[in-house]
């Protein structure tokens, strides 16, 4: 059976964190960005032809994806193609999903794959897509969703939900809608037949509607043009919608089951290779409760935090429920309580930096504080 | 005959030349040595291939100075346990080696039509038989390795030495402290740097200068010595017992290149054990950081960062991505997947990759190998007063110590 991947980037909505960044190529976990898990769910379903859909700021994303060679997607035949607005003079930037789709026809109808999975990069979860391929072709049905159940719960930002029966089938589905907690929230993967999708993604942009969840899957099911199977995922599935998401999902990785679900589930989360050393801790270094990448210079004292690559903390230094990325700089008698700092900051000595746990401060990139 | 095949063979030809690229300078890695004196940690594993520092293999060394001195094709010669290092050197992609024009490739020993083959039988041997492969990049000089040890040099500096000294050979060399220098092979040289003398293992040093087994060759020249060395049947076909001298012999000219900077042979149980310990601190003897010059590669595992818990007490260690720490770690290199359970404690140790140390357990001045499995409670190796003579426990590769069992100090299972 022949699969063909679709990444949907995701523009950013963390303010500062994503001003250059899509939310695919947002660092997560000390030494991901999100679109890692997404596409290393595909690669472990030995999926090797993905496209991955960006709208903006793309130049972080392309850079850390490149050629795609850590999840198996560099080939002459198939592999890894970009598909950003603007790629022939017809197309232009994109409204919606089906619209970005119908800018991407060439890419889709190229080649025999019989199905096309779809995956956003803003969700985090470790997947056995092919568990997932199957159960959508045994299911017989028109679209297959992979939802979670137990986070819908009247969440704000939830696109799309679904309603099943004691039987399982779908008796509600929801767009925008702050659903209660009996819904299923959509963790926005779908798996369809390739010429389908084609189909209705040109008959869709004829008629102006280019919304996936509201027009696709609501409109068809509502007018009985589609069958809906849900697929119940029970692992992990983290969303970084908000900065305060961001910053909880990041700390969550101190949790024992949290890191072995995300990482261990089913197979690797794999990422673009940084050769560091691994990371040292000092004579007086005081480290608890923290995820830590390689490459750290560890001095001061950490907890409760995360601290990506080649983090220097200082001897003298306290750091506190705090997340750092890369090649960030605290140097001594600094303090940080609840603070996401950004790469490449240098906290000078002695500053003092107290957020609070619902409302973390965040230090942008290169800045010197 | 037809008349096709003229040009289609000369077409080949062409095509041949531009594949193989010539090249001004590759390196010839010999990686196939037992390194009978690591015990347990090389009884089913090649010496180049044993971990070290916490993410690397020896190998990566001179791998990546070959990658950092500019030298983009590198002949890796295996022979003995040569899976696991076959395994890792793959495709040459960690140290960027796998470009069409840039590449590692693993050359164990292969039947040939003229049965002038088999097992490599000495260093010189080994690179008699790839004579073809290093004829493919008609390279002007041969850079020759060996892949046990540790240190960070640019090759590129040697080899510009070697051509404006027009010598046929030049050899690596460092100081050693005169009463080391018989456990080395010592070149005697002339005030201009030349040799006139090589000694192996002398009893009686007349000089401290030790050749580190770094060599560049014109190979035109080597070409030449290494046919002539394989028809001598009494020759044992070794680099320094016959080629040297007998280039010494034939009035060639020998360079000899000092070297100052870190330089470990990590032959032995003990000095493996302080390489290791010599990463650490303050102010290390060898640092292992580096820029883009002189960083180190290694094939990265896909494992999530390491883990620190509330009851975990880390002090001037290396700990590597993979690990979660329970327990107390000093003076000690945790790498890539390891475990160290709540309430034990490892002391002035290595702990090679994916080793699991259960609750309890105390490990001081030991080498765990890979996937070892240390028991609850636990004790291998001891502790020593300051100046006294160390003596390190080793564990092989897989090993599995039962709950409470003892590993004395010295003791290998």
């Amino acid at each position: 059976m022949n699969v063909t991947g679709i990444v949907f980037a995701n523009d950013g909505t963390l303010g500062d964190l994503t001003e250059k960044r899509t939310m695919a190529s947002l660092p997560y976990g000390g030494r991901y960005r999100q679109v890692d898990f997404a596409l290393s769910n595909l690669a472990c379903a030995g999926i090797h032809r993905v496209g991955i859909v960006t709208r903006h700021n793309y130049q972080s994303l392309m850079n850390h994806v490149g050629s795609g060679e850590e999840w198996g997607l560099e080939m002459e035949e198939g592999g890894l193609e970009y598909l950003t607005p603007y790629s022939s003079s017809r197309t232009s930037d994109y409204r919606g999903k089906l619209e970005s789709l119908h800018a991407a026809m060439s890419f889709l109808e190229y080649g025999n794959d019989d199905y096309v999975i779809m995956i956003d990069a803003a969700i985090l979860s470790n997947v056995d897509l092919l568990k997932v391929i199957n159960a959508h072709v045994e299911s017989g049905k028109d679209i297959t969703v992979v939802t979670k159940s137990g986070i819908a719960d009247g969440r704000r930002q939830l696109d799309l939900a679904i309603k099943l029966d004691s039987k399982g089938e779908v008796k509600d589905v929801a767009v925008d809608y702050a659903a209660p907690s009996d819904y299923e929230a959509s963790m926005d993967i779908f798996v369809l037949s390739r010429k389908w999708l084609i189909t209705q993604v040109k008959e869709h942009i004829a008629r102006n509607l280019y919304h996936m969840d509201r027009d696709l899957v609501l409109g068809l099911w509502k007018k009985k043009q589609a069958t809906l199977n849900v697929y119940r995922f029970g692992g992990v599935a983290l969303c970084n919608d908000t900065v305060l998401e961001y910053f909880q999902n990041n700390l969550a990785l101190t949790q024992k089951e949290i890191r072995e679900d995300l990482f261990g589930r089913n197979h690797p989360i794999y990422t673009k290779v940084r050769d560091r050393v691994p990371t040292f801790y000092g004579e007086n270094s005081l480290v608890k409760n923290c995820s830590v990448a390689d490459g750290c210079m560890l001095g001061g004292s950490v907890a409760n935090s995360v601290l990506f690559r080649q983090v220097t903390v200082y001897p003298g230094a306290s750091v506190k429920n705090c997340v750092i990325m890369n090649d960030t700089v605290v140097r001594e008698d600094a303090c940080l309580e609840n603070v996401i700092l950004d790469k490449d900051v240098v906290v000078r000595p002695g500053t003092k930096l107290i957020g609070t746990a619902t409302n973390p401060i965040v230090v942008k990139r290169g800045e010197v504080v | 005959m037809d008349k096709l095949s003229v040009p289609l063979t000369k077409r080949l030809k062409e095509l041949n030349t531009m594949y193989f690229q010539k090249k001004r300078c590759i390196a010839m890695l010999l990686a196939g040595g037992q390194g009978s004196r690591l015990k347990v940690l090389t009884q089913n594993t090649a010496k180049p291939a044993v971990p070290f520092g916490g993410k690397y293999r020896i190998i990566d060394f001179p791998l990546s100075n070959c990658v950092n001195s500019g030298i983009d094709t590198v002949g890796i010669l295996t022979q003995y346990q040569p899976l696991e290092l076959n395994e890792y050197i793959g495709n040459g992609q960690p140290w960027g080696l796998n470009k069409s024009q840039a590449s590692a490739q693993v050359l164990p020993p292969y039947e040939r039509n003229d049965k002038k083959n088999g097992w490599y039988k000495g260093t010189a041997n080994a690179i008699y038989q790839n004579i073809a492969f290093i004829d493919r990049y008609e390279p002007e000089y041969v850079v020759v390795l060996s892949g046990d040890h540790i240190y960070k040099m640019d090759y590129a500096d040697m080899v510009a030495f070697h051509e404006k000294n027009s010598a046929a050979c030049t050899i690596a060399v460092r100081d050693v402290p005169l009463e080391e220098a018989s456990r080395f092979g010592i070149l005697n040289t002339n005030p201009d740097g030349s040799i006139y003398e090589f000694e192996e293992k002398p009893k009686h040093p007349k000089s401290t200068n030790a050749s580190m087994g770094i060599y560049v060759f014109n190979w035109t020249i080597l070409r030449e010595f290494l046919i002539a060395d394989e028809e001598d049947e009494a020759s044992s076909n070794d680099f320094g017992k016959n080629i040297i001298p007998n280039l010494l012999n034939a009035g060639h000219k020998l360079m000899a290149y000092t070297f100052n900077g870190y330089w470990k042979d990590v032959g032995t149980i003990d000095s493996l054990w302080e390489a290791n310990m010599e990463l650490l601190g303050k102010d290390p003897e060898f640092d292992i950081r580096g820029d883009e010059k002189t960083r180190i590669y290694a094939r990265n595992s896909a494992l999530p960062s390491s883990y620190l818990d509330e009851h975990a007490v880390t002090e001037n260690c290396f700990i590597a991505e993979g690990s979660e720490i329970y327990g107390t770690v000093r003076h000690s290199i945790i790498s890539t997947g390891c475990m160290v359970g709540q309430g034990a404690l490892v002391e002035d140790s290595v702990v090679m990759p994916g080793t699991v140390i259960a609750p309890n357990a105390i490990v001081r001045h030991a080498i765990l190998g890979e996937n070892s499995k240390i028991g609850r409670g636990a004790v291998v190796g001891g502790a020593y007063a300051p100046g006294e003579k160390k003596k390190i426990s080793v564990t092989g590769k897989d090993t599995v110590l039962e709950e409470n069992a003892v590993l004395l100090p010295g003791e290998m299972v």
